[in-house]
């Protein structure tokens, strides 16, 4: 019987915008697709055990929380990234985003070096990018949309080796200019958008956890779930941005 | 009259220019236009008036004898101000005040030139401003009160603020924009606040919670601040009331929950149901009925109770006051329609959503829900915030929860999120439109039984809007209570 270890990075620091979200969202499905899965909440002064870890999710935080998640996994990245190099997989949303770069430039021009797992680099921007978006992914063929909402100041610019995790339909994206939103690497995915993402997009949370049985070579039968619910709101959410009057709504601040 | 000494400087309103009366007259006429159209707006008025006579604020500030207060903060603003201006008229004050809410600095204009004659002269001694957290600089700037009071910092519509230690600057700026003989008011338990002073000359005076509650179940979920805002230590809480509200100290450093001034130490029941609270005003006991529910309406009450002190009110002035009080819009706030109660309990941050979930969870027998979710920029267009609502605890209540009906233009993120708390699908309904929801849950609740509303922001208005419509509460610009 497959069984999968969910580690769940920093609960009460990374967790800006409802991204514990995420972590229901992977827990409740992974439920209803009867997979067996252990939550480890790892707390600052905790060790990952990249020997068990299946699935890791870090959320988004504030300057100073994001800071220290840098310094502790600083000294673990040789075993973080021989992890994401076998296939182990990683959601890293907003700030988590940002550190799994090259480094992070901010507006005094000081560069913050990041952990170099994904070949990507950020600017700090003027004006935060807030808002609702809407996303084109193809992880999935044909290619599904991923809706969320948005809020950073920072402007990444993707490397060659990865890959966008989606094209801008609506919003700004990784940095408002070259439509591309997120990226991915192996199985690490890294995204702005908040919403939570997984509960409204629920072809992604069922492709992680797919993705994280397959990682120890593990075989499991998915479930077709009714996914009625979340498919209303995930189009409620893209409906919402097709209206004339969004842009109008929502540009305001 | 009034017991407290004339503010020295404060006119009435001699300078009166051509200007100021012509604000007045644009911002009263843009009020009685959009009363007649139906919709009490109270953002346009301020906001042409402002345009028109930038300085209106500090110039209908200037004519109130006895100055004005100011309360902000994330949560309980609104009652607080609310129960503030009870005590104050006890105490014989002409008290100006903003009602519904209308806090951003557009809408504290529009309360003031509703007030004001058209001649642009206020009827009244004393001004009682419930302010947004980000127009607190601008109308402490300009109304330059005699005293300000901060209840607590939380998440709350971090899209439009970008993160928290934002609000906490807007607050600090707040703060030192006030007048120098002036005092603030600050919730001790809040490390966020505690340290916030500074070196500000006016007086600080502190309130807090001194007294034994159950165990808070939400506490592990939606606090922001848990580390020392000197060291960034983590700090360590001997008692957590309710979010990151507690009383705490910096392991590493000095920093600590400060001596509060005004103390509640003790909550008890009497036999005719009235709660009864038992304060130290600096040293001095002193026992007070008071009727609001939850333990944020004790923290409400701590503010006003210190802010009325600050402004050496009588105790007899406050004791009957908080007697007396009633929910203020939207707070809690009762009507009655086809022999149900029906309670209006606003939400628009994880804390205070927890906050009426555990209040609603503690009452016995059935539980009917209704959700309106809204995102329009009053709401916060983000509505992640959903998610650090504990709604599991809803669905731990197994057989007394029935059947949830949610609205609002995020009703299906709203029913997504009940589904993946764990509440059966089928006990999820989703409502097109306010008039459907009102119906569909009154249908679900029996005559009798109370059915829990908890809207967004501009969810509420439209709930209210159907319901004056079906005869039920009076329009809301007339706000509530003592209306």
């Amino acid at each position: 019987m497959a069984e999968i270890n969910i580690y769940h990075l920093y609960p009460e620091h990374l967790n800006l915008y409802g991204d514990r979200g995420n972590i229901i969202a992977l827990c409740r499905r992974a439920g209803w697709h009867g997979l067996p899965f252990n939550l480890v909440p790892v707390h600052p002064g905790d060790r990952i055990d990249f020997t068990r870890c299946d699935l890791l999710f870090m959320g988004g935080g504030q300057d100073y929380e994001q800071k220290m998640v840098a310094g502790d996994l600083k000294e673990r990245r040789g075993e973080l990234l021989d992890a994401v190099e076998k296939g182990m997989v990683l959601l890293a949303i907003c700030g988590s985003y940002q550190l799994l770069g090259h480094y992070y430039t901010t507006s005094q021009g000081e560069r913050i070096p990041g952990l170099g797992i994904l070949d990507l680099y950020t600017e700090a921007g003027r004006k935060r990018m807030i808002g609702n978006i809407v996303t084109r992914s193809t992880l999935w063929d044909p290619p599904r949309t991923l809706a969320g909402f948005e809020n950073h100041a920072g402007r990444t610019y993707l490397g060659s080796s990865v890959k966008p995790l989606g094209e801008v339909i609506y919003g700004h994206g990784n940095n408002g200019e070259d439509k591309t939103e997120g990226a991915v690497y192996n199985n690490v995915i890294g995204t702005y958008l908040h919403g939570a993402l997984l509960p409204k997009n629920p072809w992604l949370t069922d492709y992680l956890l797919q993705k994280a049985v397959a990682y120890r070579n593990q075989q499991f039968a998915f479930k077709t779930l009714d996914e009625s619910m979340e498919l209303q709101a995930h189009r409620a959410a893209v409906q919402l941005t097709r209206s004339p009057w969004h842009k109008l709504r929502s540009s305001r601040f | 009259m009034p017991h407290a000494e004339t503010v020295a400087g404060r006119d009435s309103g001699k300078s009166r220019s051509l200007k100021h009366l012509g604000g007045v007259w644009v911002g009263k006429t843009i009020a009685g236009l959009t009363r007649i159209t139906g919709r009490g707006g109270t953002t346009l008025p301020g906001r042409t008036a402002l345009k028109f006579a930038p300085d209106i604020l500090s110039y209908l500030g200037r004519q109130l004898a006895h100055g004005s207060l100011v309360v902000t903060g994330t949560n309980g603003k609104t009652t607080t101000a609310h129960l503030l201006t009870g005590i104050l008229r006890e105490a014989g004050y002409l008290c100006v005040h903003n009602q519904s809410g209308s806090n951003l600095s557009w809408g504290v204009v529009s309360s003031l030139i509703s007030a004001s004659t058209w001649g642009a002269s206020l009827p009244a001694n004393i001004g009682v401003m419930e302010v947004d957290e980000g127009a607190f600089p601008f109308v402490a700037g300009e109304l330059q009160p005699r005293g300000a009071v901060v209840t607590n910092i939380y998440r709350d519509q971090l899209d439009r603020f970008g993160e928290i230690d934002y609000i906490q600057k807007k607050i600090k700026s707040g703060l030192d924009a006030l007048p120098a003989e002036s005092f603030q008011v600050l919730n001790a338990d809040d490390p966020s606040l505690a340290g916030l002073p500074g070196d500000r000359s006016g007086t600080t005076w502190y309130y807090g919670l001194e007294l034994e509650l159950p165990p808070d179940r939400f506490q592990n979920t939606a606090r922001d601040i848990k580390s020392c805002p000197r060291c960034h230590h983590r700090l360590h809480y001997d008692r957590v009331y309710f979010a990151h509200l507690g009383h705490y100290r910096c392991p590493r450093c000095d920093f600590s929950r400060p001596e509060p001034d005004v103390v509640l130490v003790d909550r008890s029941v009497r036999e005719d149901g009235q709660t009864v609270l038992k304060l130290r005003l600096q040293g001095d006991p002193l026992e007070l009925a008071y009727p609001l529910l939850g333990t944020y309406n004790l923290y409400n009450a701590l503010a006003a109770v210190t802010c009325a002190r600050a402004l050496n009110v009588p105790l007899e002035a406050i004791t009957a006051a908080l007697a007396a009080a009633t929910p203020s819009f939207g707070r809690m706030e009762r009507f009655t329609m086809e022999g149900r109660t029906l309670v209006m309990a606003l939400v628009k941050n994880p804390v205070g959503a927890n906050e009426v979930l555990r209040t609603l969870m503690e009452r016995r027998g059935q539980i009917h829900l209704l959700i309106a979710i809204n995102d329009k920029i009053a709401d916060g267009t983000d509505i992640s915030w959903l998610w650090d609502v504990d709604f599991e605890q809803l669905a731990s209540s197994g057989e007394r929860l029935a059947p949830v009906v949610v609205s609002g233009q995020r009703a299906w993120d709203m029913a997504v999120r009940l589904k993946y708390a764990g509440i059966d699908p089928g006990s999820i309904i989703t409502a097109e439109n306010s008039r459907q929801a009102i119906l569909r849950a009154l249908e679900l609740t029996p005559p009798g039984e109370i059915l829990f509303i908890m809207p967004t922001y501009t969810a509420m208005f439209d709930l209210r809007r159907t319901l004056n419509a079906m005869g039920v509460g009076r329009p809301y610009w007339e706000g509530s209570a003592n209306g």
